[in-house]
């Protein structure tokens, strides 16, 4: 009797400590980034983290957050509860056993709500990156047959004013009472700082360029890696909902096994049941066993 | 020759005039400007020979640096508007002071050379009234 006690006790502690199936409105839950200006600029080796900060500061990162860690007391409360229905027996074996599909059913749509989260948050970033891939494309389109030549002839305007410049210097300044201008001393003064400047930030590590297996990626490829692995979380949330799927027709299997057992119908329905940890792969083994 | 003169700066003027679009002046604009000023001073058959020298020689050295302004510009390059495009299709004509100085050229006698006028074209010129 005492053990009953025990148990019903327990059982009670751990649905208190479970609280409900979704705690918070999460529908409001949003992600909006832009490509703008500011992300368009940055190193690619940069990009993704300033994303990804951004992200970590939206409200769909906090109901995503919040639904993982609803799932992870729902797992234990799953696995204290499949404890708690080994040791007891008769009525109250059965009520835990309702109590432990209720808890399923719970994580289910807690699993249901955290995988669409993650497909906005997924789908978003896909957005995004596909956004700036198209701003890179359009500045190469930009590049008319016209606009080719014009560069190419400011390209050797500029590398011949280099080339003359010394011999325009002392044929003009050092050979005649005319001194430099106040722009030709400042430019000079500026060029050593600018070339500094230069030399640091290429040798910034936060500035180096992205590699994948050694490779150096451009720009652009680094951006269209970013799709792909947003593609692939996609992919793997598509298989994640066969497994939701699975496992919502297991707890109805399991209910319907449970109702006929409580009606004296089922003869063979094994009593216990088995717990798992948080995430749809590792919940599996509560669904497969009853 | 007093006419000619007179022709060519008016041209100069008008080809800067021409090259400069409305709105606000950039570098390539504020260059222009100054190098008609230039010509004009080389060319007006007003000035006494001491005066041009001291207004050209001012003018020079101002556009020395106009000039480095306009290559050193990156926020015209690739822009292709007809004043830019116009204004890099001729590296001697467009920076005048840096292209004479490395032909080791007078100023004038380069930007002659450039619109095709030269010692032997003037002294075929027959004088005469239209």
């Amino acid at each position: 009797m005492k053990t009953v006690r025990f148990l019903a006790g327990l059982t009670a502690a751990i649905l208190l400590a479970a609280g409900p199936a979704q705690s918070a409105n999460t529908d409001d839950a949003s992600w909006a980034p832009r490509a703008s200006e500011r992300l368009i600029k940055l190193p690619a080796s940069y990009l993704k983290k300033a994303v990804e900060q951004d992200y970590a500061r939206s409200p769909l990162a906090a109901a995503v957050n919040e639904t993982r860690e609803n799932m992870a007391v729902r797992v234990k409360a799953m696995e204290e509860l499949r404890g708690a229905i080994d040791r007891a027996e008769g009525e109250l074996r059965t009520e835990l056993r309702h109590q432990f599909l209720a808890e399923k059913r719970a994580y289910l749509e807690l699993l249901a709500r955290n995988q669409k989260l993650r497909r906005q948050q997924a789908e978003t970033k896909i957005r995004i990156y596909e956004n700036l891939l198209s701003r890179m494309r359009q500045d190469k389109q930009g590049m008319t047959p016209q606009r080719v030549a014009l560069i190419e002839r400011q390209n050797a305007a500029h590398d011949r004013f280099e080339s003359s410049i010394g011999k325009v210097d002392a044929r003009l300044f050092r050979s005649s009472i005319a001194s430099e201008s106040r722009y030709a001393r400042d430019y000079a003064k500026n060029v050593a700082a600018i070339e500094q400047l230069v030399a640091a930030i290429n040798a910034h590590p936060m500035n180096e360029q992205p590699r994948l297996d050694g490779i150096a990626l451009t720009r652009e490829d680094y951006v269209r890696q970013l799709v792909g692995d947003n593609q692939a979380t996609l992919a793997v949330l598509d298989q994640e909902q066969s497994i939701l799927g699975f496992m919502a027709k297991l707890v109805a299997l399991d209910a319907t096994a449970l109702s006929e057992a409580a009606t004296g119908d089922d003869l063979s329905a094994p009593g216990a049941t088995q717990a798992a940890e948080a995430g749809p792969t590792d919940a599996v083994e509560f669904f497969v066993t009853r | 020759m007093k006419h000619l003169s007179r022709f060519i700066a008016v041209a100069a003027l008008t080809l800067a005039a021409g090259i400069v679009g409305p709105g606000h002046a950039g570098t390539l604009e504020n260059m222009e400007r100054e190098r008609a000023i230039l010509l004009d001073s080389l060319l007006t058959a007003e000035l006494p020979p001491e005066q041009r020298q001291a207004k050209v020689e001012v003018a020079r050295n101002r556009l020395v640096d106009l000039e480095r302004m306009v290559l050193r510009d990156r926020t015209l390059v690739g822009k292709s508007t007809p004043a830019v495009r116009s204004a890099y299709e001729n590296y001697d004509l467009t920076f005048l002071v840096h292209a004479s100085v490395e032909h080791n050229r007078a100023l004038l006698d380069h930007w002659l050379q450039q619109v095709g006028v030269s010692t032997e074209s003037l002294m075929n010129a027959r004088v005469g009234r239209r």
